[in-house]
């Protein structure tokens, strides 16, 4: 469509449509608006979070739970109300842990919606020949609007007449720099036709009339944001993890279940004791805190990234970037500074090199020169830009200027070495200026001279170097004018290319004092008809202009290298430019060529290098487009350094599925709407805070406040760290699920009194497990983060069988062991001795015997042994809590040793303190024992597991000891989570 | 496709013929772990059964090391009851109450005369039946006291082998858990056995005959020196007679036993120190 309306010429009818015509269109074409994305309704993101993931697991067991009670009430007169209140806990942990995570997701994108502008836009336009000012809504195909300067497009529009309209493509392209639009049809691609300035870029200056094509989701704009709405995220790998550890558990619990059902089966139980035996034994291997810890963990995680600059959309996405193996960045406003800077100068035959570090920080050049005053005086004086006013208090970097990217670029440089060009202006008053148009490419200006003795008329003129050059026959060198040579232009000739292949943009630089005869005061200089002196000039010199990159990129590119993940840029931009920056940020690392750089060097064609030799490569979009698939994998899994220049958002998505189809964890920033949909399709989508359009920040994971990629960097520092950590937790978690099902299994198999009751369990998954498991996401990296491979998805599991097999088979063991010694330790002193317990259950419990015999010859009522029973929970409760504090210290680390690592965790110190004043609490507050049905302990029973805690510290501490001596040995291979 | 894959996968997980694995293990790589965690149980086994040696060395073989849980001793019962401690029968149902009178027999057989001559100490009655050790010589063991059968009287089932039972009489036998080194007493004297109606059934429980007189638990068998060194401990027993009580309807009788050095237990046990139960005679079909 847009195609066809390039070449239509007949804008007059339409030019004077009617109000009913406008009616009719805005009907049938809708509002030009985009349509929103269809938002998810609040109640749908609520249950995502209730229903998602863990949460399965949990109610999974709450269902069996409801389940049990159910059959024991349907078969016993006076059920236990255990499985009631174990499954009515466990649902009101998920609902609770769903709100938490909802609340604290709604705060993120509560932060998102600020970020929206909320301005209404109004669209000039002309209709039955009056200009009217509309809301941008309103506007409808065939409409004729006015834009000028600073207007931002309303809809796309075909350019009918310009006059030096400039627009500013950067978030439809990712170009920077804004590029002129006029009439004049230039190509059939739309993207690329001067003729067509799209929906919400800005006119950065000057004005046109145009004609509306599109509106709407039918605009580029538009069909970018349908485009990306269209597509289908994947899992984040977070989600993935736990998933594998819920198969993890689900296998374990199921497998435990099965064999103590076929074994309580063997034993004589009926069906039904069996199938609630099964029921108990699958739940209880349910971590009920584990949910609530990983949710804080990462919530915790979350606002540390938040406060470095890293705000994050959804929780899980805080691991993604810890995973990420490649980072497809952008260049401008990401890696650059998005601001035009001088960065080179040639004058007096030497290239000198401008500071273009945003604090000021870098080496200055030699100032003294003539011919540097002589240049600063031309760039200040041909130069329309002026700072906009109201900003002496702010830098002069920091500054707005109204200008084009080179001219602002310009008056900073000159106004930060010379003083104020404002004075310098007034000094020189203008008296005759040319624009710069296409055909020229130079502009000129005719000033008066700061001698108000002298009465020359100064020219000044600067433009394409090249051009520039021709109208010269003398240079300036070291203040004297000498005569142009053949040596001399070649001089020129070899800086001119040497800052072109630096990505640069080179301006030319030349004056020439009118003489007086010729010119006297008062002469009439007319710009539309020259009738001045434009040749025969004195060249000055160059200055050449680059975005220059940020301050902390180069630093941040390293940090990646070494941290194994690739940095791919991906930019509108020219591939000279883009090249230039990758090696001044280091995506391109030194002493890294492409095959072109390998041709040239070697001075053979293109074609005859073995493209294994480049590990650096610059692809330009048009190539890309040719590729096919596999070339793309090949080239992805070949070169480390890749620089893509001039890609289109479509290219930008193949880019990440390409990466993605390689088994990489995919990091995408952008700030344009055309990257949006390669945001959307990256494993995490990364926007800018600050340039990034609405509809990048819509289709994002993660935004970027400062827009600087070292806050990537952090990001990823933390999302690793994060991932380790969760490791410790859940290893941490886990744990005491094996002194917490094991009373029940010794219950069922040898029938002696329980153990340990549902609700101590619940005390310690949710109470005093909680505060450790959570403090050990403070815990500091054991070594540095940084500097090892990402992990491999496939490979590196959150929950693997050796994590496993040390919480439960190893660790876990000695736990349960310290709880039994304790239980054994109060029945015997209480006259039960252990040969007396073994099959004591049924009369244990029987309620009708009040004169149970022990060891000694005693007789107990039901309540009084019931008591001695609930010393036991109390006693396991205890013990566990004395082994956790073992658990917890060597969970701090999985290699290093404790004394290695230190015990800097305030918070972990804080939890076991925590632990211990709410297991000594709930043992010893009066109350507890109708509350809780758990009594005070004597003293003495407290110190029952400490050798079993002693053990569990010495026993990891040697292990860990064995792995650091025996690397990649037979114990880091079994043991090493 | 990815179906068969994933079938594939899981068979290879289960052998793998070409690495000869075995749910992704090796046959030696299998018996590493198996054996390393054989002798990892076993060392725990090892310290476990140590640790449980050193504690049970720490116990004294005659009293246990707390009895705080025991301080106010249990009552029960007998005939035991159902769950719910109800006494329900039927005088003209001969098999409905016959259980309750073979129960008693059985439970009373002990206390025959002749087994108590053969096995027990006549005491002096009325006081203590002290038998300390004299520091480390213990003074074992120790002899126990005769609870003769024939002390019940018309509730020994001598006489009236139904126990009362047939003719709406019937007799329940109260005893008092046995605690160590527990010496109840009343004043110097014997503790004793009370019962009396619950709630508002106080007309109808009639008249009560304790047996041995006035329901008393004789001084002479405290303190209890445990099972081991009193092997042959007769617990003494009193003995309730329902003289004339309501037919045909609920009774709720609570006993409880009279003596000023055992506290009142907690309000959640029903049993200690007093008993609860219910009695129910029908005498219609």
């Amino acid at each position: 469509f847009i195609s066809k309306a390039l070449h239509y010429t007949n804008p007059k009818v339409l030019q004077r449509q009617g109000n009913n015509k406008t009616n009719k269109y805005l009907i049938r074409d809708g509002p030009n608006a985009l349509t929103p994305p269809p938002t998810t309704p609040e109640w749908v993101k609520f249950c995502r979070q209730l229903f998602g993931g863990f949460s399965i697991l949990l109610w999974t067991g709450a269902i069996l739970c409801f389940l049990a009670y159910a059959i024991q009430a349907a078969t016993e007169d006076d059920p236990a109300g255990d499985n009631l209140y174990l499954g009515i806990v466990l649902t009101a942990v998920v609902v609770i842990t769903g709100c938490f995570s909802y609340f604290q997701e709604a705060k993120s994108s509560k932060i998102m919606e600020s970020f929206k502008n909320m301005v209404p836009q109004q669209a000039l336009v002309i209709r039955e020949g009056e200009k009217v000012q509309i809301n941008a809504e309103e506007v409808v195909a065939g409409d004729l609007i006015e834009v000028k300067g600073g207007d931002r497009i309303p809809a796309d529009i075909r350019v009918v007449s310009a006059h030096g309209c400039k627009v500013d493509n950067s978030s439809l392209t990712g170009e920077s720099e804004p590029q002129s639009r006029s009439p004049d049809c230039t190509h059939d691609n739309p993207l690329e036709t001067r003729n067509v300035a799209f929906f919400s870029t800005n006119c950065v200056e000057g004005t046109a009339r145009g004609l509306v094509i599109c509106t709407g989701d039918r605009t580029v704009m538009g069909r970018i944001a349908t485009l990306t709405s269209g597509l289908e995220t994947g899992k984040t790998p977070i989600a993935k993890e736990i998933e594998h550890f819920i198969h993890i558990i689900t296998g374990v619990a199921v497998f435990l279940g099965v064999t103590f059902f076929i074994l309580a089966i063997i034993l004589g139980y009926t069906w039904l004791e069996a199938v609630i035996f099964l029921i108990g034994i699958i739940v209880a291997n349910v971590p009920e805190g584990l949910l609530a810890t990983v949710t804080v963990c990462l919530t915790l995680t979350a606002k540390r990234m938040a406060k470095k600059n890293c705000l994050v959309k959804n929780l899980e996405a805080v691991e993604t970037l810890g995973s990420t193996s490649t980072i497809c960045s952008d260049k401008t406003g990401t890696l650059t500074q998005n601001r035009m800077t001088v960065a080179h100068m040639w004058f007096d035959n030497q290239i000198h090199e401008a500071d273009t570090t945003e604090d000021q920080s870098g080496a200055s050049f030699d100032k003294s020169s003539v011919t540097w005053q002589g240049l600063s005086r031309i760039a200040a004086l041909c130069n329309r830009a002026q700072f906009k006013a109201g900003q002496d208090s702010v830098t002069i970097l920091k500054r707005d200027v109204a200008g084009d990217a080179s001219e602002s670029a310009l008056l900073k440089c000159i106004e930060l070495c010379c003083g104020s060009v404002r004075a310098m202006r007034d000094k020189n008053k203008k008296v005759a200026e040319i624009p710069f148009n296409s055909t020229n490419k130079y502009q000129l200006s005719v000033h008066e001279t700061e001698d108000p003795n002298d009465n020359r008329y100064l020219l000044v003129m600067k433009g394409a170097p090249e051009r520039i050059l021709d109208r010269c026959s003398t240079i300036l060198l070291q203040g004297k004018e000498q005569p142009m040579d053949e040596e001399m232009k070649e001089a020129f000739q070899n800086a001119y290319m040497e800052l072109g292949g630096l990505g640069e943009r080179v301006l030319g630089f030349c004056h020439v004092l009118l003489p007086e005869d010729q010119y006297p005061k008062g002469f009439a200089f007319d710009t539309d008809d020259v009738n001045f002196q434009t040749d025969n000039l004195c060249f000055v010199g160059l200055m050449s202009m680059i975005d220059p990159p940020r301050a902390a990129v180069p630093d941040a590119v390293g940090k990646c290298r070494s941290a194994g993940i690739k940095v791919i840029m991906v930019t509108g931009d020219h591939p000279i430019t883009a090249k230039a920056i990758a090696k001044g940020v280091g995506i391109i690392s030194e002493g890294n060529e492409t095959v072109e750089d390998i041709a040239a060097r070697l001075n053979i064609p293109v074609s005859q290098v073995n493209p294994r030799d480049a590990k650096a490569c610059v692809i330009h979009g048009t190539d890309l487009k040719d590729l096919s698939q596999d070339q793309m994998d090949d080239i992805l899994r070949n070169h480390t350094e890749i620089v893509f220049a001039r890609t289109s958002p479509q290219q930008k998505l193949i880019i990440v599925e390409g990466c993605q189809r390689l088994g990489a964890i995919v990091a995408v920033t952008g700030d344009g709407v055309n990257d949006s949909p390669a945001l959307k399709k990256a494993d995490i989508g990364v926007a800018m805070g600050i340039s990034g359009s609405d509809v990048s920040k819509q289709a994002a994971d993660m935004i970027l406040l400062d827009d600087n990629f070292a806050s990537i960097v952090t990001g990823v520092e933390e999302g690793r760290l994060i991932f380790d950590n969760l490791k410790k937790s859940i290893a941490y978690t886990l744990t005491s699920n094996i002194p917490e099902i094991t009373p029940f299994l010794f219950f069922i198999i040898v029938n002696i009194p329980l153990p340990l009751g549902t609700i101590t369990i619940l005390c310690i998954d949710l109470g005093t497990d909680m505060v450790p498991a959570i403090s050990l996401a403070y815990e500091a990296a054991e070594s540095d983060i940084m500097k090892r491979q990402p992990r491999n998805p496939f490979r590196d599991k959150l929950v693997n069988e050796r994590l496993i097999s040390i919480a439960y088979g190893q660790i876990g063991m000695i736990q349960a062991l310290g709880g039994f010694f304790a239980y054994f330790v109060i029945l015997a002193e209480n006259g039960f001795l252990p040969s007396r317990l073994v099959g004591i259950r049924l009369e244990w419990d029987d309620r009708s015997t009040n004169d149970l015999e022990d060891t000694y010859g005693q007789q107990w009522t039901y309540e009084q042994r019931k008591i001695v029973e609930f010393t036991c929970h109390t006693a396991f409760f205890v013990s566990i809590v004395v082994v956790q504090w073992a658990d917890v210290i060597i969970c701090k680390t999985r290699r290093n040793s404790v004394f290695q690592q230190g015990m800097k965790n305030k918070i972990l110190i804080f939890g076991l303190f925590e632990e211990t004043a709410l297991a000594a609490f709930l043992s010893y507050c009066p109350g507890m024992d109708v509350a809780l049905r758990m009594f005070p302990l004597k003293p003495s029973w407290w110190f029952c597991a400490f050798p079993y805690s002693f053990l569990i510290f010495v026993y990891d501490e040697v292990r860990k000891l064995i792995l650091r001596r025996n690397p990649g040995g037979w114990v880091e291979r079994e043991t090493y989570y | 496709m990815a179906k068969d894959g994933e079938k594939g996968d899981w068979k290879e997980f289960l052998w793998n013929p070409r690495t000869r694995e075995f749910l992704g293990r090796t046959a030696s790589s299998w018996g590493l772990i198996l054996l390393f965690y054989l002798v990892f149980y076993i060392f725990l086994a090892g310290l476990f059964a140590l640790t449980m040696y050193v504690m049970l060395q720490t116990l004294d073989d005659h009293k246990p090391t707390w009895q705080d849980r025991l301080a106010t001793p249990g009552m029960v019962i007998r005939p035991k009851a159902n769950e719910a401690l109800e006494i329900v029968y039927n005088i003209t149902e001969t098999e409905s109450w016959d259980m309750y009178a073979q129960a008693l027999d059985k439970f009373l057989s002990p206390y025959n005369d002749s087994v108590q001559a053969e096995k027990n100490h006549e005491c002096i009655p009325n006081q203590h039946f002290m038998q300390e050790d004299s520091g480390d010589v213990k003074n074992n063991p120790k002899r126990s006291c005769q609870f003769n059968r024939t002390v019940l009287d018309e509730c020994s089932g001598i006489n009236d082998r139904y126990y009362g039972y047939h003719d709406g009489k019937p007799c329940i036998i109260i005893k008092l858990n046995r605690v160590i080194g527990l010496m109840p007493e009343m004043d110097g004297r014997a503790p004793y056995v009370t019962c009396g109606p619950k709630k508002e059934d106080t007309d109808k429980i009639g008249e009560l005959a304790y047996f041995p007189p006035n329901g008393t638990f004789n001084l002479m068998y405290y303190p209890y020196y445990g099972k081991k060194a009193q092997v042959n401990y007769s617990q003494p027993l009193v003995a309730i007679k329902f003289l004339n009580i309501t037919a045909n309807q609920d009774v709720n009788i609570e006993c409880k036993i009279n003596a000023n050095n055992i506290p009142r237990g907690s309000e959640r046990d029903k049993f200690a120190g007093r008993v609860s139960f219910k009695l129910r005679i029908n005498t219609r079909k």
